[in-house]
């Protein structure tokens, strides 16, 4: 390695020339100005579009290049199709949740943020024996960390993340506790609140009827 | 010792065994339904079939079947040896087994699979025996098919309730009649028997009776399927967030082994299983014993208390050392308790010797209750033979309360809850510190009451009427400011100023091993 010569290094490089500050710049009123008339102009765009409702809806529309401001929680970016939101509870036909209570979704969490309290139908329930029920169902929403197991354990089609809700900013821990008739609340994206997996036992109305006396 | 061949293992075997139960001696499984080891045998659920060689010179017995050929699109004749439950068949010398290595074996039992999944509702979901369930096991091991019936399966009755303990399913019933022997063999009570033929079969109740002798709940333990299962356990929790530990119920004398079944999140025991001791409850436990595990939760001291007052532990436990501090050693008295483990009183009664000085040593427990021929003692302690080893100057309970009502005793520290027979004298002694499980005249009576931990909250060694010491694990964390009752005595004997010379349970088991133990032989 050759020795490097004492005295003021050599710069290297392009020259840049320095900007020229004319006295329009340097009282900045003319560029306060121009400012402020881009913010003016911003604003009586949005709010003439506001107004005659002519702004592009981000959750059908495509949105325009550049920055675009989406008036969150009344206009919504769309979410993919499988976006996984908060849970809901299907229903069946007679309205009473799908869930038998199995506890698989529960056994399949890594978060274990689902409780279960199972129940029996009553005697001379139709579906005594061959179903039961949640007595509780519950979801810690705050645990969720909404991997979706839960929904892929589910032998029943009982417990889906389709509502297209994400996780809201409550004000409290309680409000995070979903009881089973807020989870039996929410409808899917497309409002469909029923299973896809009838069981056809006694009490459905695909029962096909067949009993220990009436054969086939 | 003779010895027969089962697969590549040499199978030693004692005369009159079978196949199964030799296999099952030295830990090799031969898949069944219907054998228990604890039952005689019906060989009806086809499941541990084995292929037999024939004896040297002898050809092999071989039946005639039709086999379906795909290329030719038809039946055709073929040969397949006789298969042999190995259940029934007597193991004898010299005998060739083949139970993995058989491809015949392998199929009958994937057929049996098949036949028993039937008309089998597949319920799963819903049923408690998930997760320990044979069919279950069985499928993933034998068949690993799919159900190729397409008809809607047979249909029978579901939930029908036998008796206060158990329910019905028969349409996940494999009818292997474990529980109708059960019944008819152990419980010597034949209440339940088979009705019908063929897929319709079903286990029923005689008519006009319950299923409501002592021993119901083993009908649901020998189940292989979830056709019976228990009311108290239905729901309640799926097996397999549950954890086991080794232990000895202690609902009676007897001290049947048992594993204690718990939820390790919430801390709750949920059941108890029987574990196998030939030498003491073989295979069984009565429902008593079965439903005892209630009582871990249920009407316990979980706080200390002064004068019915509940207060912080630390405090109660000065005032109590503040009491026995100045106790004259002749009013003093020390009651153990059958009900409580050697340890807790190897631990009272040192401190009885060592720390107050006292001569009067009483001992109390839960009353008598009915007993039978088959494992349930009257005597309801678990560890009266413990405590009569321990301390056999030890005074019965009567005469406590008759020093009690005579006004000879004014410092009493007592172990245990329950007394076995009145206990109204128990108010007049002056100065009453009750280390306590449970509610009671102990914990009703006492000036003080210190929370001791359960059976199922610590470990405890019980000396079983046979004279056999037990160990029992420790499942759950002490409840509530419960603790250990031979940790209270050590703080107790702390702020006393009179320590022990053991700091740890295994100290205080070292200590307590030589004088105390009684021999006997462990399981």
């Amino acid at each position: 390695m050759s020795a490097e010569p004492l005295g003021p290094r050599k710069v290297v490089g392009t020259p840049v020339a320095r900007p020229h500050r004319t006295a329009a710049v340097q009282t900045y009123v003319p560029e306060i100005a121009r400012g402020l008339g881009i913010v003016m102009s911003h604003f009586f765009t949005n709010t003439k579009e506001m107004v005659f409702g002519q702004r592009p809806d981000p959750s059908t529309e495509s949105v325009e290049a550049g920055i675009n401001t989406v008036s969150y929680p009344e206009q919504k970016r769309p979410y993919p199709a499988r976006f996984r939101g908060m849970h809901r509870l299907t229903h069946r036909e007679d309205d009473s949740p799908r869930c038998v209570a199995c506890l698989c979704c529960s056994t399949a969490c890594p978060a274990q943020c689902i409780h279960i309290e199972a129940g029996e139908y009553p005697e001379g329930d139709p579906r005594r024996g061959y179903e039961r029920f949640p007595k509780r169902f519950v979801i810690d929403e705050l645990r969720c960390i909404f991997c979706g197991y839960c929904v892929e354990a589910c032998p029943c089609d009982a417990i889906r993340m389709d509502t297209g809700i994400h996780a809201a900013p409550y004000d409290s821990r309680e409000q995070f506790i979903f009881e089973k008739d807020l989870l039996m609340s929410f409808t899917g994206r497309d409002g469909s609140t029923l299973t896809q997996n009838p069981r056809h036992e006694p009490a459905d109305t695909t029962y096909p009827g067949v009993t220990r006396e009436k054969g086939h | 010792m003779p010895s027969f061949k089962l697969d590549d293992a040499e199978i030693p075997f004692e005369p009159g065994d079978t196949i199964i139960r030799a296999a099952e001696r030295v830990g090799v499984d031969i898949p069944h339904y219907c054998w228990h080891p604890g039952l005689s045998v019906a060989a009806n659920c086809r499941m541990c079939l084995v292929e037999i060689e024939p004896p040297p010179g002898r050809p092999a017995m071989m039946l005639d079947v039709l086999e379906w050929d795909a290329e030719k699109h038809d039946y055709v004749p073929q040969k397949k040896p006789k298969l042999q439950p190995a259940c029934q068949f007597a193991a004898a010398d010299g005998l060739v087994v083949k139970n993995q290595s058989s491809a015949h074996a392998a199929r009958a039992r994937s057929a049996v699979q098949e036949l028993l999944l039937l008309n089998h509702p597949v319920d799963c979901p819903i049923c408690d025996q998930a997760g320990e369930c044979r069919l279950q096991d069985y499928w993933l091991e034998h068949q690993g098919t799919k159900k190729r019936m397409r008809d809607e399966p047979i249909h029978k009755p579901k939930a029908v309730v036998f008796g206060p303990t158990i329910v019905y399913d028969a349409e996940r019933c494999i009818v292997c009649t474990r529980c109708v022997r059960f019944c008819e063999e152990v419980a010597k009570d034949p209440v339940l028997s088979v009705r019908e033929r063929g897929n319709m079969t079903e286990i029923v109740v005689s008519p006009g009776r319950q299923l409501d002798h002592p021993y119901t709940l083993m009908t649901e333990y020998v189940c292989p399927v979830g056709a019976l299962t228990a009311i108290d356990f239905r729901f309640k929790a799926r097996v397999w967030f549950l954890r086991s530990v080794r232990s000895v119920c202690v609902g009676c004398a007897t001290g049947c082994n048992s594993f204690t079944d718990y939820d390790p999140r919430s801390q709750n025991v949920h059941r108890y299983r029987p574990r196998h001791n030939a030498a003491v409850n073989q295979y069984w436990m009565c429902d008593e014993g079965m439903l005892d595990y209630r009582r871990i939760h249920e009407q316990r001291v979980l706080i200390a208390q002064v004068d019915g007052e509940p207060i912080a532990r630390e405090a109660a436990l000065a005032r109590a050392a503040d009491l026995f501090a100045a106790a004259p050693p002749e009013t003093t008295a020390v009651v153990l308790s059958a009900e409580h483990s050697l340890e807790d009183n190897f631990a009272l009664l040192e401190l009885a010797r060592d720390g107050l000085k006292t001569q009067n040593i009483y001992f109390s427990g839960r009353a008598p209750g009915e007993g039978d021929n088959v494992l349930r003692d009257a005597d309801k302690n678990p560890n009266t033979s413990g405590v009569r080893k321990l301390a056999p100057q030890a005074k019965p309970f009567a005469e406590l309360a008759r020093a009690a009502e005579e006004g000879k005793l004014t410092h009493v520290l007592a172990l245990g809850s329950q007394a076995p027979s009145d206990a109204s004298a128990l108010a007049k002694i002056k100065h009453l510190v009750a280390i306590s499980t449970h509610e009671g005249p102990f914990e009703e009576h006492a000036e003080i009451v210190l929370p001791a931990a359960s059976w199922a909250e610590a470990e405890g060694t019980f000396v079983n009427r046979q004279g056999m010491t037990q160990e029992s694990e420790r499942a759950v964390t002490p409840r509530g400011d419960s603790r250990p009752a031979f940790r209270w005595v050590h703080e107790l004997r702390l702020a006393l100023d009179r320590p022990p010379a053991w700091k740890k349970l295994g100290e205080l088991r070292a200590a307590m091993q030589p004088p105390a133990l009684p021999t006997g032989a462990r399981p």
